[in-house]
C-alpha cells in the first residue's frame, strides 16, 4: 500500500465487519513518533484473535485464509523502526495503535486521509465516524 | 523453465521447499511493495524482492507464485520458514542485487515472452 490513507480504509473495514457503530480515528505526532490510532465499539477480539491479529494467515472471514490488512499495517510500521498495538477496549471494542517513526526515510507518506474519510462516510452513513489529527508538544529528550 | 535449473545456474540458496524444485517457472516479477505484487504478478511467476517479513509468503501464496528469490543477503526469520515450508512456498536468497539477478534471469529466457507488460 502507498500511504497511510489506504491502511486506514482497510483496518476500518475491519470495524464495520464488526459491526461497529463508531469508529475514531487519530493520528498524533508528538517529536519524531507519528501514531496511527483506529477505535471501535464493534464485537472485539478474544484472546486468540488478539494473539495472532498481525498473523497473514489468520483471518475472521468465512472461507478465507488470509487477513493481510493488520499484517500489511504492522509491517509499514515495523519498517520505520516502530509496532503495531493491537488492545481490547475497556467495555467494548478494540483500540489499534500503529506507532512510526515519521522522520525513517522508509515511512509512507500520509496521502489523501481526508478522502479517505469522505468516503467511509459516503459508502457507511449508519457509522459515526471521527478524525482527528493531534500535533503534542513533548520534550525532545 | 523449472526452479532447479535456476537454481543451479544462478547459484541460489534455497531456505524453503527445497523438495519443490521441479516447479515450472512462467515469467518474473519484480517488486517490494507487497499490494503492487497482489495486483500485478501472475501465477507461476518467480518473484524477486529484498523484503523478508512472513507477509511475502501469505503474497506468493495468494498469487500462487512459482518461488520467492530473496536478495541483497537478506534472509527471513525462522518463523517466516516455517510457514513457507507449511505453505508449500520455496524461498531462495543470494547475496547479489535486484538488477544482476533479473538479468540473469532474463537472458536464461525467463519473461522474454511475456506479451502483457
Amino acid at each position: 500500500m502507498e500511504d497511510i490513507s489506504l491502511h486506514i480504509l482497510d483496518i476500518a473495514e475491519n470495524s464495520l465487519r464488526a459491526c461497529a457503530k463508531n469508529v475514531h480515528i487519530r493520528i498524533i505526532e508528538k517529536n519524531e513518533k507519528l501514531i496511527l490510532e483506529i477505535e471501535d465499539d464493534g464485537k472485539g477480539m478474544n484472546e486468540d484473535q488478539l494473539q495472532k491479529a498481525d498473523d497473514p494467515f489468520f483471518t475472521t472471514k468465512e472461507g478465507k485464509k488470509f487477513g493481510l490488512g493488520l499484517s500489511f499495517l504492522s509491517q509499514a510500521a515495523e519498517e520505520t523502526g516502530g509496532n503495531l498495538k493491537i488492545e481490547r477496549r475497556t467495555g467494548k471494542g478494540i483500540r489499534i495503535s500503529a506507532c512510526f517513526n515519521k522522520n525513517n526515510i522508509d515511512m509512507k507518506p500520509l496521502g489523501d486521509i481526508k478522502k479517505t474519510m469522505r468516503v467511509l462516510k459516503a459508502s457507511h452513513p449508519e457509522v459515526n465516524f471521527v478524525f482527528e489529527q493531534i500535533v503534542e508538544q513533548g520534550d525532545s529528550a | 523453465m523449472r526452479l532447479l535449473e535456476i537454481v543451479n545456474k544462478l547459484n541460489l540458496t534455497v531456505l524453503s521447499g527445497s523438495d519443490l524444485l521441479d516447479r515450472e517457472v512462467i515469467g518474473g516479477y519484480v517488486s517490494d511493495m507487497l499490494s503492487d505484487v497482489l495486483a500485478n504478478s501472475k501465477k507461476g511467476n518467480i518473484w524477486i524482492t529484498l523484503q523478508t517479513h512472513v507477509n511475502i509468503i501469505s503474497v506468493a501464496s495468494i498469487k500462487e507464485l512459482s518461488g520467492i528469490i530473496i536478495v541483497n543477503g537478506r534472509k527471513p526469520d525462522d518463523d517466516s520458514l516455517k510457514k513457507a515450508e507449511d505453505e508449500k512456498i520455496i524461498v531462495m536468497c543470494t547475496d547479489e542485487r535486484a538488477f544482476q539477478i533479473v538479468g540473469k534471469l532474463y537472458e536464461l529466457g525467463i519473461g522474454k515472452n511475456d506479451e502483457n507488460v
